[in-house]
């Protein structure tokens, strides 16, 4: 509660009373949604400087041919319009929490590792931006869940949805590989373009799931 | 071999040289390598890629797209080549996936060969650029005081806004059509736009541009412009009117102001007055003249005007030893007294005289001052007068103030000063002690000078007092002063130290003593002097 809370207060709306007390503003689905995406769209942006910040610093890597694996590839997820349009808003919202599930711990990892690294100039302002985007993958899921819980409640969403632990989906060797300790600025490079990625999908997802579930203007 | 078929070897190889050289000279060769120059998806649904064909090689060359992609399996061939144009390659919705790595490269092949570019890695999020905003209509509207201009326009038609697939964002610039400093604005996801701050009678130019969430701006979009209004014309005769009616009166007032110009000075800019000293005519003062001067300061309270010293034929008294001799025309030097300052003794004894009247008194450079001053009945009303000559400055004053011992004893116009001196005759650096006595028909004014702090030596002064000079004892009438008869030595005096006062010799530095019937010397030690 106190992280959705914290969630409200980034968006800069009314106070969440979860429990409906007296003076308190209950946030509508609508309300939620909008902070959701908001979220979302910000750590999307986030994602995006940093990692142009690291491709400033390394080889620039367009035209290599290696072909590199981020630790999620083992979900599936719908690669263009129609096809997440036709999964459904339970698995698309189950598709998001995993998404987001997947990347609490590597991103906790990505910021120790970074605040530790002392050599390179750009740590500062970027070790921030690392702690930034760990500590909202964490909300944003929480939130999202919290957005389930009141779809499943108002008859939107089907009870289908579950909350399944990340590390079910994902590879062990891929995990494994994230928390072998220190990562080097490769390392860096490639987490930051597999999020980079995956933070884009959340936010396309939770977008066509909020003008699925509730069509209007802003859609 | 014999040596004819080696012969036929060699010019069979020389042949097939040749005819190589004649086929290369003629441009055919193989492709040059293709690059690619990028690709571009509109909407995130599907995407172009353009490649730049290499070097010709002369011969009919095809070029062809190969592409390989993450998370499917094998190399595929573009599947069309032309909707978007030559050296193209169009990827439709069945074929593009979005957040996968592409892998792309193009292969030139004519008769004598291939050409491959190299890998291509791309991914469709990153290449997102959407198409210009279209329609863009410009509208002024009225409201009031406050026009403002209403932009409108459409999202680019190929662009999904309705399934939340893309958020587009809008920014707008405008300008005065003749400058070239746009103004950008941020529109965010709406369709329109109000610019408030426009002038009227100018001509604007709009111009919208998107882009899909973080991807890259499209292009501006072309120009629109509109003209605003000027301000309202109809206002306009009814000014026209108020100032013309305005403009009469305001001409009558300035005519009247301008013929009783006078009277408006008067009135706007009464006269300041002048300080004023009683007796003391400024007007004449200004104009200089010594006349007038000495006759400006005079009140008169039953003197004659004074004229000025140098210029004055004195009437002169009859002095003979202890004799009155009434004998008024025999004129004889008198004391006269330098032109003359009214001064009113009660008001300046106690301090610096009439810095105005010394100031006037600047004009006669021998430092004469005389004072006709107002003579009280009362003796010794200012035992502390001392007059000092013009060329005193202020700084003399304290001196005399507290050195004054001199006793004046001022009578009435007809009775006689007697001046006693109680100072020594020394004389101040710049010797202006001059004890003026002005004697005019009967009135006797006596000015003593005084500035010598300490007692006065009477010894010394009777030992300065020079041959010619005789002490005044009584005045008789109108013409008659007696003197007092003295006896001194002659040489006592001489041995004084610089005073030019008592100089015995006959040197007198100041007032010379010229035996002639016409100038009474002014003495500083109050004698008067004889001229036989």
């Amino acid at each position: 509660m106190l992280v959705y809370m914290e969630l409200s207060m980034r968006a800069g709306t009314a106070p969440i009373c979860p429990y409906g007390q007296a003076g308190c503003h209950v946030p509508t689905l609508a309300d939620l949604f909008d902070r959701v995406i908001q979220q979302s769209s910000r750590m999307h942006g986030i994602s995006s400087d940093l990692h142009s910040q690291f491709e400033q610093y390394f080889l620039p890597s367009k035209n290599l041919i290696g072909k590199r694996k981020c630790h999620t590839y083992g979900i599936l997820t719908p690669d263009d319009k129609e096809n997440a349009q036709r999964l459904g808003r339970e698995q698309l919202t189950e598709v998001i929490l995993r998404l987001l599930g997947a990347w609490g711990d590597p991103l906790s990892q990505f910021y120790q590792s970074m605040s530790r690294d002392q050599n390179q100039d750009f740590n500062h302002y970027s070790s921030n931006k690392a702690m930034e985007i760990s500590d909202m993958v964490h909300e944003l899921r929480d939130g999202v869940a919290k957005m389930a819980e009141k779809m499943k409640l108002s008859g939107v969403l089907d009870n289908t949805v579950s909350y399944v632990s990340p590390e079910s989906f994902v590879p062990f060797s891929t995990v494994s590989y994230y928390k072998r300790g220190e990562l080097n600025p490769m390392d860096h490079h490639d987490l930051l373009h597999c999020f980079r990625r995956d933070s884009n999908k959340v936010k396309n997802y939770l977008r066509i799931l909020k003008c699925t579930t509730l069509p209007g203007l802003d859609c | 071999m014999t040596v004819c078929a080696r012969m036929r070897r060699d010019l069979g190889l020389a042949l097939l040289l040749l005819l190589s050289a004649a086929v290369e000279s003629d441009g055919m060769s193989p492709p040059g390598k293709p690059v690619f120059l990028g690709c571009r998806s509109p909407e995130k649904e599907t995407f172009t890629c353009w490649w730049e064909p290499g070097s010709g090689g002369g011969l009919p060359t095809t070029h062809r797209l190969y592409y390989e992609r993450e998370k499917l399996e094998g190399t595929h061939e573009c599947p069309d080549y032309h909707s978007a144009g030559k050296n193209s390659c169009f990827f439709d919705k069945d074929h593009t996936s979005i957040w996968v790595d592409y892998y792309l490269t193009v292969v030139a092949s004519n008769a004598l060969g291939n050409a491959t570019s190299g890998h291509f890695k791309m991914d469709v999020m990153e290449i997102v650029k959407p198409n210009a905003p279209e329609n863009v209509t410009l509208q002024v509207m009225k409201r009031e005081d406050n026009p403002y201009l209403h932009v409108r326009w459409e999202h680019p038609h190929n662009t999904d806004t309705k399934s939340g697939w893309v958020t587009i964002k809008y920014e707008l610039r405008v300008k005065h059509r003749n400058n070239n400093e746009w103004k950008e604005y941020t529109s965010g996801t709406q369709t329109q736009f109000n610019l408030y701050n426009i002038n009227p009678g100018e001509m604007y130019v709009v111009q919208v541009r998107c882009r899909l969430d973080h991807g890259s701006w499209s292009e501006w979009s072309n120009s629109t412009s509109v003209k605003t209004f000027n301000y309202p014309q109809n206002d306009k005769p009814f000014w026209i009117l108020v100032s013309a009616l305005s403009t009469v009166p305001f001409l009558t007032a300035m005519c009247i102001l301008v013929i009783k110009r006078k009277y408006v000075k008067k009135v706007l800019l009464p006269p300041v007055p002048g300080p004023k000293i009683r007796g003391i005519d400024v007007q004449l003062l200004k104009r200089g003249r010594s006349e007038d001067v000495s006759n400006a300061l005079i009140i008169n309270q039953g003197f004659p005007s004074v004229p000025a010293w140098k210029d004055e034929i004195e009437d002169y008294l009859i002095v003979s030893d202890d004799v009155l001799l009434p004998d008024p025309h025999r004129k004889k030097k008198s004391l006269t007294v330098a032109a003359g300052f009214h001064l009113n003794l009660e008001i300046q004894c106690k301090e610096s005289l009439g810095q105005r009247d010394w100031e006037k008194a600047e004009e006669r450079k021998n430092g004469i001052d005389t004072f006709p001053p107002q003579l009280p009945t009362q003796k010794q009303l200012c035992p502390n007068v001392t007059f000092v000559h013009a060329e005193a400055t202020d700084q003399r004053w304290p001196i005399h103030d507290a050195a004054a011992e001199s006793t004046v004893q001022l009578l009435a116009p007809t009775g006689y000063v007697d001046i006693q001196r109680h100072k020594s005759m020394q004389e101040e650096a710049d010797g202006n002690e001059m004890d003026y006595t002005r004697v005019n028909d009967g009135n006797i004014l006596i000015l003593q000078k005084d500035k010598f702090p300490g007692c006065m030596d009477v010894q010394r002064q009777e030992e300065n007092i020079p041959e010619d000079y005789s002490r005044v004892k009584e005045v008789d009438g109108d013409n008659k002063v007696l003197l007092q008869r003295q006896s001194f030595s002659a040489d006592s005096s001489c041995g004084e130290k610089g005073t030019p006062y008592t100089d015995c010799t006959n040197k007198k530095p100041i007032n010379p003593h010229v035996p002639g019937p016409s100038k009474v010397e002014l003495i500083g030690s109050g004698y008067v002097d004889t001229i036989y």
